[in-house]
């Protein structure tokens, strides 16, 4: 049993490691930044996640396991909330996909050709900004 | 096992620190800042299995809270060019 664990605990933490490191090539390696963005997710949840559980395996029921599955949680919930963020910034400011052409050539292509109307509803201000002010109070000094 | 997963993480923090000097767009270094982020809040973990002291975990949670609110931070800033709210001054003038 003991043994198992350990070799369960071996594999996760290995297989982490490669697929920290695929993530991490992938991110020098892709051409434009929205498919860099996806190679650096793969480090963010698989590599991330094999890693913790490898060392759930060796943490065993105990208070450090509940400090892992804090951080576990933590790292999956920001990670997809800032690639979500960094993804609409980087949309918004302009930033074009690397998509094929009918010849199979990459070239910056707007969003608009592969969802219409997106170009327009990104650059349209955000609800946050649309928002009106609530009127002054007058009873206020 | 734990020496083979630290060295994938620092060999990965090397590259992300190479995209983040690199990055063609702010964005390139903003993913790459954010990927670092996450590279010392497992190295920290690691280390503390391999150093068999897993108190550095309490470290590596914090580390992870900042991280989420540096991005968020740096993500509004480029939004809206500051960080606060909008019409806050209108607000104190009227």
């Amino acid at each position: 049993m003991d043994l198992a664990v350990t070799i369960a605990s071996w594999a996760a933490l290995v297989a982490g490691g490669f697929f920290y490191l695929v993530g991490a090539i992938g991110l020098n390696r892709m051409p434009d930044f929205f498919t860099r963005m996806h190679a650096a997710s793969v480090s963010e949840t698989l590599g991330a996640g094999l890693l913790v559980t490898g060392m759930l395996l060796q943490a065993g029921p105990t208070l450090v396991a509940v400090k892992l599955v804090i951080i576990l949680l933590v790292l999956l919930v920001t990670g997809s909330v800032a690639t979500h963020a960094l993804a609409r910034a980087a949309l918004h400011d302009g930033e074009l996909p690397l998509l094929a052409d009918a010849d199979g050539k990459l070239a910056a292509t707007s969003p608009d050709s592969l969802f219409p109307g997106l170009g327009a509803r990104l650059a349209a201000p955000l609800r946050s900004e649309t928002v009106e002010q609530p009127e002054a109070d007058p009873s206020k000094p | 096992m734990f020496e083979i997963a630290i060295l994938a993480v620092l060999v990965s923090l090397v590259l992300a620190v190479w995209r983040a000097l690199a990055g063609p767009t702010v964005f390139d270094r903003l993913l790459a800042a954010n990927a670092i982020g996450t590279g010392t809040i497992l190295l920290l973990a690691l280390f503390g299995f391999l150093t068999g002291r897993p108190e550095f975990l309490d470290i590596g949670i914090l580390y992870a809270l900042l991280n989420m609110i540096g991005t968020l931070a740096v993500l509004k800033f480029f939004r809206y060019g500051g960080l606060g709210h909008r019409g806050e001054d209108e607000e104190h003038v009227g």
